[in-house]
């Protein structure tokens, strides 16, 4: 009780401090100021700063514990915060009950009401707000042709596949015509097949709808197949935040270099730079890397290669980068190998290479190769954090 | 949510198809048989026997339930004591739900997980006190001149005594004392159960506290509290200590002061040792109540 109020008092003491928003009613559907999160001692969130556009897909991305989950249950309401401010189309509804945010959810697990029918389901939402019976009808109606549940309305919940219970969720979500759709790895509970499919309709829902969807998720194809721009958190704190091709080609921190793509990365210290390439001393020999910053000899860097990036050759061939390593495995995926390798000093690397059917395929575990790879697909970053 | 693995037998697992297994059912099946279900055939064969020379004849005659049926509303007036057990014990399973529900419902949402389990063992240990016991126990504290009475009277809240003793409030007290553990625990248990993320959603939905309550909470707690209320009104119907020792024999109630069924077999078969007679007012106890454990099992079915 007291822990509650003295929460209250901080959050309410940081409200004042917080510039108001300028012009947000139209730039921005959801801002989040300098969000923090303790539980007791421990601090979940640190500093969160987020705004999204109208009719934008955003998707937050992080491992599991990373608070991308604390985070959306903060924007609905049903977590309070220790500082900071919540913004929605301009109003702050940092303190207001989650029953009047309008910020409705879909459910990891879908959450749908099992005692009741999916029409039952769909309509929850209005028949709490006074709505007459006339009036709830057509909307269900019409919300229930949207996603395709029409034949569906009369069954019970547990009568539904997978893929029909996530249709109803949305459904139920949507039925209160929200500024905003929150869905939280709404696609965990379905099977891969499946996953594919859903994420081509959501993507349509959303552009039908024109309003903004935050989708939280661990998995990468969904975030980047479906979001507008995506948000990496790890241990609380945003890492990165930008368009799919800009957090695939251009990581800003390790973990985001490690946890999205499958990049390479050696540790390293900068021995000679020009304006085209800096030479980067490592375990592994030199590493030429092109880069737009400047660095300066002895700046502790490291070298980060896509796997996709990276030719595997018995032989030596002339480039700029070349790296001899021996094989330790290799994973079908799809139409793509992924190719496990150790270098003489014991580091691991990981080549993408699409050729699922070539020869390179006989070559032998502990057989000795050669990794080369130029230069531009080389990216620096700063000294780990 | 439980997907089928297909997975190695064991080798000391007997095969699913074996008809071993219908043996671990014989204890079970033979228990039931001897001490449950041959007591119960033998008591309504008995109601069909008669009486000559105060000797219990065996044979088949409805002349008991004729005769019961013709004192219905005079000289026994049968129905009047059916009628007062029945509103005792519909108001005292209402009374349970009414404690035990909210009771429950703390438990489960405001004590704290690691405390509930304490605090279900002391909600339920006086289940393990003996009934009679607590009776007495009552006795004293709801006596004309008993604890509750002083306390009130030196408190000047009332200004003569209650007479809750010997009326069929006496009597509900001490079956809601017998029926309150075993509704805790059963309202627990499915409160326990309920996926609470279900009541996050429908707040997130705009309900709130009242709405999610009867909207979400109720109808999914629906099994439990069935269960308690056919628990409840056939523990109550079947009871006749509480009857007796709280509620004096021939309690008043709102209805009058009509004793107990329970009580009212129990009294003929002490003073005539009429076992006929009496097997046959029984089976028209166990029939009452066979209706409500029917009626309960099909509300308290989930229809999923």
């Amino acid at each position: 009780m007291s822990h509650a109020s003295v929460t209250q008092t901080t959050a309410q003491a940081t409200a004042q401090t917080i510039p108001a928003p300028s012009n947000s009613k139209t730039t921005t559907d959801l801002e989040l100021c300098q969000i923090a999160k303790c539980y007791g001692q421990q601090q979940v969130l640190h500093d969160i700063n987020l705004s999204v556009k109208p009719g934008e897909f955003v998707a937050i991305m992080g491992p599991s514990g990373c608070g991308k989950t604390t985070l959306l249950h903060i924007i609905a309401g049903l977590e309070g915060i220790s500082t900071g401010a919540v913004r929605l189309r301009g109003q702050d509804i940092t303190r207001l009950p989650v029953n009047q945010r309008n910020t409705p959810m879909v459910w990891q697990h879908f959450a749908l009401f099992p005692h009741l029918t999916v029409r039952q389901n769909i309509a929850f939402g209005l028949t709490l707000g006074g709505y007459r019976q006339r009036e709830i009808a057509p909307k269900v109606q019409a919300m229930a042709a949207l996603m395709h549940l029409e034949e569906l309305l009369d069954r019970r919940i547990s009568q539904l596949s997978g893929g029909q219970k996530q249709r109803v969720a949305i459904a139920r979500a949507l039925i209160t015509e929200p500024p905003i759709l929150l869905l939280d790895e709404p696609m965990s509970a379905l099977d891969p097949h499946l996953r594919v499919r859903m994420q081509g309709e959501l993507k349509r829902l959303q552009q039908t709808l024109g309003i903004a969807f935050i989708y939280v998720t661990h998995h990468q194809n969904e975030a980047f197949s479906m979001a507008d721009r995506i948000v990496v958190m790890n241990q609380g704190r945003i890492e990165q935040v930008g368009s799919p091709a800009e957090i695939y080609n251009q990581p800003a921190t390790h973990f985001v270099a490690e946890f999205v793509g499958n990049n390479n990365l050696f540790d390293g210290k900068v021995t000679e730079a020009n304006a085209t390439t800096v030479t980067v001393q490592c375990p592994q020999g030199n590493i030429y890397a092109h880069s737009e910053q400047s660095h300066a000899p002895g700046d502790r860097v490291t070298a980060v290669v896509p796997a996709d990036r990276l030719r595997l050759t018995p032989q030596p061939v002339p480039a700029q980068n070349i790296v001899q390593a021996s094989l330790r495995g290799r994973e079908f995926m799809g139409s793509q190998v992924l190719y496990l390798l150790e270098t003489a000093t014991g580091y691991e690397v990981r080549v993408m290479r699409q050729e699922a059917f070539s020869d390179s395929l006989a070559l032998p575990i502990n057989a000795d190769l050669y990794l080369s790879w130029d230069t531009e697909d080389t990216m620096l970053l700063g000294e780990r954090g | 949510m439980q997907i089928p693995v297909a997975r190695p037998q064991a080798s000391w697992t007997p095969d699913r198809a074996s008809r071993l297994k219908y043996l671990c059912l014989v204890p079970v099946v033979l228990y039931d048989s001897i001490f449950f279900l041959l007591p119960l055939v033998f008591l309504i064969w008995i109601g069909f026997w008669s009486v000559e020379n105060y000797q219990a004849v065996p044979g088949f005659s409805i002349a008991n339930y004729s005769d019961i049926f013709s004192q219905f509303f005079s000289r026994s007036r049968y129905a009047y004591a059916i009628a007062q057990s029945v509103w005792v014990s519909a108001t005292t399973t209402l009374l349970g739900l009414l404690l035990c529900y909210p009771f429950a419902l703390g438990l489960v949402f405001l004590v704290p997980a690691r405390l509930q389990r304490f605090a279900l063992v002391l909600a339920i240990a006086p289940f393990w006190t003996s009934y009679i016991l607590r009776l007495y126990a009552w006795q004293t504290v709801i006596n004309t001149n008993g604890l509750l009475n002083t306390v009130l009277l030196r408190l000047g809240w009332i200004d003569a005594p209650l007479q809750i003793i010997f009326t069929q409030m006496g009597t509900r007290i001490g079956l809601l004392h017998y029926l309150a553990p075993i509704m805790i625990l059963i309202l627990y248990l499915v409160l326990r159960n309920i996926d609470q993320t279900l009541l996050k959603a429908s707040e997130n939905l705009g309900a709130n506290l009242w709405q999610s309550f009867w909207r979400v909470l109720v109808p999914l707690s629906r099994p439990g509290l069935v269960y308690c209320v056919v628990f409840g009104s056939i523990i109550s119907l079947g009871d006749v200590l509480s009857g007796i020792v709280l509620g004096g024999g021939t309690g008043k109630s709102l209805l009058g002061s009509f004793p107990l069924f329970s009580t009212v077999i129990l009294n003929e078969y002490a003073a005539s040792t009429n076992l006929p007679r009496t097997s046959a007012l029984a089976t028209l106890l166990i029939g009452l109540m066979v209706i409500i454990l029917v009626l309960g099992l099909q509300f308290a079915a989930i229809d999923d």
